[in-house]
């Protein structure tokens, strides 16, 4: 069911209401709460929950024989409605990031307004999932990030299904986001990174999609899903195991290599051009062996740009 | 007394140009050093302007009493050259806010970059001023923010400003990324000064501030004394959470002052309306909650729900 989280005015536009699906059970909170779009470029996040929130209602209607929702799901595709429209990061109006207004204010501004909505809405379920990209010159390997976490968290991050999984201090920057307003309030949250923004990338999207029905599947609020355990141990990647090369020249960055893919230490994974020479001025090579966690996708470098993160073996 | 521009940071951009930011250095005595930054935001000019005012004036002194120069005074009107010369108040391409990406890295995102340089260039400064011009929505009075935190230290300072207005934050609501916070935690006293609208110059703001930061050179020892100003002509109010009442939009339109900024208002006066332009009637009437000075006051018509068009404060002491 849609339901307006809620109902705006604007300047010369019709009013504008940010919608969320409603599916399960009618209790009065959620057992999980999705969430994507704070950004409003970030498409991989958007696109996943608008297919799952299709599938979820069809599981309700019954055309999915064997799947059962036992409680309510919340999704969000997107916070950031007009900045989805006009293919903007920032809400467009005044060019703020919605995920530095939490928690809020309701006699503040538009966006610490709607940050309330958002957060009443979710607080109170048991899992909450934020889901984000890289930037449009970047791209992630889908991978849940995890703050500061528990080991229960680190238990339940598993149920994803993606390859890895990093942790990440609480930086004093991220105390006006929507996972930092979370962790004050009980049950779990994690916020998935799923490749590059501005784009769909099919195949992120769909085993994204197959990793929040897994999770589902596996915490009890979808039941009848099929897992297949096993085959595909998550990496767990603590703080500073992370190691990023950065650009020694200016210039034009190409490389064809995937994320998600085992390098090994002094492969080429790309070169760099002089922009207006033509003639290649440096060879990319992997530092170490690991896994690509994540590859500049934008040709222009600025000098001392990150090109690429490798993650080794624990 | 020597003067020179000096570039603190540098490097390649992707198509053959440079990204650099400068300093303009007056080096006299051994004596303290203090900085004057600007232009973090590429759409807040005021600043600019101000450190064009001080330059004058010690090109000046230079040519008269060069040995009334005690110590070192260094600006930085330009932290963010690349949206300053695009009209962007973000670092372009990388669309983040500069002012927090403090104390930044040596290495990653270029914000962090830049601003591991200027926290690099200030280290063991006496006192920074960081100046800023609100942005291209609302208009304010010439006044420094000062979170609590660090008040003892910089009320005494910020009072000698000649300024209108000191207004301080408690420490919850501060933002801890800004080159003001970092500069401040790691010892070097750092003010904000706020004042005029983004993408304009109010020169009489930036002559009344050009006066107070000699003062307080001269204070801090940077100046000598014999050096004679002109007495302050501005002393500040005081404000806090306590007496700000902030007046946001209760509905999306067109928002047209009534009152002029920086006057005093009475309860219940009428300081705008929201205007809709499909419509005849007003939408909206924006009154004050208190008596008090209106500080803050929206510059850009075009409001959303929520937007903040005023800022009241409360004189403190019925005065």
């Amino acid at each position: 069911m849609k339901r307006d989280l809620l109902l705006m005015t604007a300047p010369v536009r019709d009013s504008f209401d940010i919608p969320c699906h409603e599916i399960g059970p009618k209790t009065s909170h959620p057992a999980a709460a999705f969430v994507a779009g704070l950004h409003g470029d970030e498409l991989n996040g958007i696109f996943i929950l608008a297919r799952l929130a299709d599938f979820l209602n069809n599981v309700e209607a019954g055309r999915h024989p064997g799947l059962t929702l036992k409680r309510k799901v919340l999704i969000i595709p997107a916070v950031n409605v007009l900045g989805v429209n006009l293919r903007s990061r920032t809400w467009p109006f005044d060019k703020s990031d919605m995920n530095r207004m939490f928690p809020g204010s309701l006699s503040g501004e538009t966006t610490q307004r709607i940050a309330v909505a958002v957060l009443e809405a979710t607080k109170k379920a048991e899992y909450r999932v934020d889901l984000h990209t890289a930037g449009s010159d970047f791209e992630e390997l889908p991978q849940v990030r995890l703050y500061s976490p528990t080991d229960a968290q680190r238990k339940t991050a598993c149920y994803f299904g993606l390859q890895a999984i990093m942790e990440r201090n609480l930086s004093p920057v991220f105390t006006t986001t929507l996972m930092y307003a979370w962790q004050v309030w009980p049950g779990q949250s994690f916020l998935l990174r799923v490749g590059q923004g501005g784009t769909v990338q099919l195949g992120h999207c769909q085993q994204v999609f197959r990793g929040l029905v897994a999770f589902l599947g596996r915490v009890g609020i979808l039941d009848g899903v099929s897992l297949v355990e096993g085959d595909d141990e998550p990496c767990l990647f603590r703080q500073g195991s992370s190691k990023r090369l950065y650009a020694g020249r200016a210039g034009t960055f190409v490389s064809d290599r995937q994320v998600g893919r085992w390098v090994s230490k002094g492969q080429e994974l790309g070169y760099i051009y002089d922009s207006f020479g033509g003639q290649i001025i440096d060879k990319v090579v992997a530092p170490v062996s690991g896994l690509l966690t994540g590859i500049r996708r934008h040709p222009l470098l600025f000098e001392g740009d990150l090109l690429l993160r490798i993650n080794p073996k624990n | 007394m020597t003067k020179t521009v000096e570039t603190i940071f540098s490097l390649a951009m992707p198509y053959r140009e440079n990204l650099a930011i400068r300093r303009t250095v007056y080096q006299g005595g051994n004596g303290p050093r203090v900085a004057v930054t600007a232009g973090i935001h590429g759409d807040e000019l005021e600043g600019l302007y101000v450190c064009h005012r001080l330059a004058a004036w010690l090109d000046e002194l230079q040519r008269t009493s060069p040995e009334a120069l005690l110590g070192q005074v260094e600006l930085y009107p330009a932290l963010n050259p690349l949206g300053l010369d695009t009209l962007t108040r973000s670092v372009p391409v990388f669309d983040s806010d500069l002012n927090r990406s403090f104390p930044g890295s040596v290495q990653g995102d270029l914000p962090k970059r830049l601003a591991d340089a200027a926290m690099g260039a200030l280290e063991g400064c006496s006192l920074v001023v960081d100046i800023h011009a609100s942005n291209i929505y609302l208009r304010e009075i010439p006044q420094v923010r000062i979170n609590s935190e660090f008040s003892d230290t910089l009320v005494p300072l910020a009072e000698q400003a000649n300024l209108d207005l000191i207004w301080i934050h408690g420490a919850a609501t501060v933002l801890e990324a800004t080159i003001a916070h970092s500069l401040n935690s790691r010892g070097v006293p750092c003010l904000v000064v706020e004042m005029g609208v983004g993408m304009r110059l109010t020169p009489e703001y930036s002559d009344q501030l050009t006066l107070g930061l000699l003062h307080l050179w001269q204070e801090v020892g940077v100046l000598a004394p014999e050096v004679v100003l002109p007495a302050l002509t501005h002393h500040p109010l005081v404000a806090d959470d306590s007496n700000v009442h902030y007046l946001n939009a209760q509905t999306s339109g067109m928002f047209v002052p009534a009152a002029a900024h920086w006057t005093d208002v009475r309860r219940g006066e009428l300081l705008g309306t929201i205007v809709s332009p499909f419509h005849g009637e007003t939408l909206s009437e924006v009154r004050s909650p208190v008596d008090g000075v209106l500080f803050t006051l929206r510059e850009y018509p075009l409001v959303y729900e929520g937007s903040l068009m005023a800022r009241v404060m409360a004189r403190k002491g019925g005065a």
